[in-house]
């Protein structure tokens, strides 16, 4: 489903922030991309999720080379992609059903279809009856659970989710990715960044970014 | 379609909602386009009824052709038949100097003896209206006359209607060029605002564009923004206009009353209005696409 062939990423006036990544990801896995501050987890999920392109090598998403993606086309790329992240980046100035709606506006959804997805996406990660309220009155458990339904809402293949749980307690975290884990036995391909692996009975791959260079760890049971 | 529709609808209820949000600023937007735009368009009023009045002056080139005062009635015969066969040639009066004597006479009530005129000092003259407005051709058809023998002088009358009319035409190139720069002085503004808007509105652009969003999608809000401002613009131009109408034309009702004759100003037509808002909007539209697409070019600069 994605594949990188020796991908390096430089940005200007920059060392490399990633050296000869390669890698593949299945449909339907569960990955974490894994490292220290600053290796470079970050850059590696923009890779994937086509909000920046490589310097050199070549990434494949779906059969489809990313580097020939030309520029108008990048937006219909990356709605295959539910993003998810660290901050949010939630709107602060529309409710929780207008944060969440955002996708489906974006997508060209079909308008009669969008309150019930609207509403579908809020249920799934418990917030529907907050669907009136502003995101700044939601704690941060919340706020990150808001950033999932609006991720999930148009339904993408590929759930990316960069350290979502890095801000948050323990009680929050695994809620968080309990939810996650929910998505990727339904077939979702989820790939989660974080420093370190959560404690998960589930089924993953580890792809370990130690200054810019991948350490592909064996699939773990 | 319905969904392009909904598109649109859901840009313009956003757009509405960035103007509610600063409503203060929407305000003085409105009025900042309001007053510039009332500059031209007053001064386009004021031309289009002083045109109104030159054009109710019944104009057509007269010319008064005095003969000599010995001329034969034969020359006077060979002239008039010159005359009339001459295409730029509309209307031949011809006043024999007896006749016009005798109306001066009337006119002024004097006798000739009384008043110590022995002789009649009237030419015969041929009072002539032409076909044409073009200068070039009414010289070059009064040089040809002065040719003719038994032509004693030749006067062009209403030429000062003309030239009213073109001193009218030239103001309102003038208005033209200055309601152009006016409107450029506009969309300068309102870029400048609408960019400080894209500011605020940065982390619904970085996030909307890192969903999938393109950047029609993105900069639609900020274009219905500026449509809006320039209708509401438009609004206030045509209400100070009023205003301005109003208040000149009660005055001018009191100044009639005493000076007589019609000074009072007509209004622009509803197709003018429309058209001064249509013109507003565009500034408007054109000022926020400008704004919104070097606020998204700038973002792809940082990814």
């Amino acid at each position: 489903m994605i594949k990188f062939t020796n991908v390096y990423k430089r940005y200007p006036g920059e060392m490399d922030v990633l050296q000869d990544i390669s890698l593949a990801i299945n449909a339907g896995e569960l990955v974490f991309v894994t490292g220290s501050s600053g290796a470079g987890k970050s850059t590696l999920l923009k890779l994937i999720s086509a909000v920046e392109k490589p310097t050199s090598g070549t990434i494949f998403f779906e059969n489809q080379n990313l580097s020939y993606l030309k520029k108008n086309e990048m937006p219909f790329l990356r709605r295959k992609f539910g993003m998810i992240f660290q901050d949010h980046k939630l709107l602060y100035d529309r409710t929780c059903f207008d944060n969440v709606l955002l996708p489906l506006a974006i997508n060209d959804s079909d308008p009669s279809d969008i309150g019930r997805r609207v509403r579908a996406a809020l249920n799934k990660v418990g917030l529907l009856e907050k669907e009136k309220l502003m995101p700044i009155t939601l704690s941060g458990g919340e706020q990150q659970r808001l950033a999932i339904a609006r991720a999930i809402v148009s339904r993408p293949s590929v759930l990316i989710a960069d350290e979502p749980t890095a801000n948050l307690d323990r009680g929050y975290a695994d809620e968080i990715m309990n939810i996650f884990y929910s998505f990727q036995q339904v077939g979702v391909t989820v790939i989660i960044s974080s420093h370190e692996i959560p404690p998960t009975k589930m089924k993953y791959k580890e792809l370990h970014i130690s200054k810019g260079s991948l350490n592909n760890v064996p699939l773990l049971t | 379609m319905f969904r392009f529709l909904h598109n649109h609808y859901h840009a313009l209820i956003q757009g509405l909602i960035r103007i509610r949000a600063n409503w203060i600023g929407s305000v003085m937007m409105f009025l900042v386009i309001g007053i510039t735009l009332s500059l031209p368009t007053t001064g386009f009023l004021l031309i289009q009824n002083a045109s109104q009045i030159s054009n109710k002056i019944q104009y057509e080139a007269e010319l008064s052709i005095f003969l000599d005062k010995e001329i034969k009635a034969e020359q006077v015969d060979f002239l008039h038949s010159a005359l009339k066969k001459n295409s730029l040639v509309k209307k031949i009066h011809f006043e024999p100097k007896l006749v016009a004597w005798e109306k001066l006479q009337a006119q002024l009530n004097l006798s000739s003896i009384e008043d110590g005129v022995s002789k009649n000092p009237l030419p015969d003259a041929f009072f002539i209206s032409l076909n044409t407005l073009e200068t070039k051709k009414i010289d070059s058809f009064v040089s040809d006359l002065k040719a003719l023998e038994g032509i004693e002088e030749i006067v062009l009358d209403g030429g000062w209607v003309k030239k009213l009319r073109s001193i009218l035409y030239l103001i309102k190139i003038g208005i033209v060029i200055l309601g152009c720069l006016l409107i450029t002085v506009l969309v300068v503004v309102i870029t400048n605002t609408v960019r400080l808007q894209t500011l605020t509105y940065q982390n619904e652009i970085e996030v909307s564009r890192l969903i999938g969003a393109t950047n029609a999608f993105i900069q639609r809000p900020f274009e219905y923004t500026g449509l809006i401002y320039g209708l509401g613009g438009g609004l206030v131009t045509l209400g100070i206009l009023k205003i301005i109408l109003v208040s000149f034309n009660l005055v001018a009702d009191r100044v009639e009353n005493l000076i007589g004759g019609n000074i009072t100003l007509n209004t622009f037509s509803v197709e003018q209005s429309i058209f001064i808002i249509i013109i507003a909007m565009f500034a408007g539209w054109i000022a926020s696409y400008i704004a919104a697409k070097q606020a998204i070019h700038k973002l792809e600069k940082n990814y």
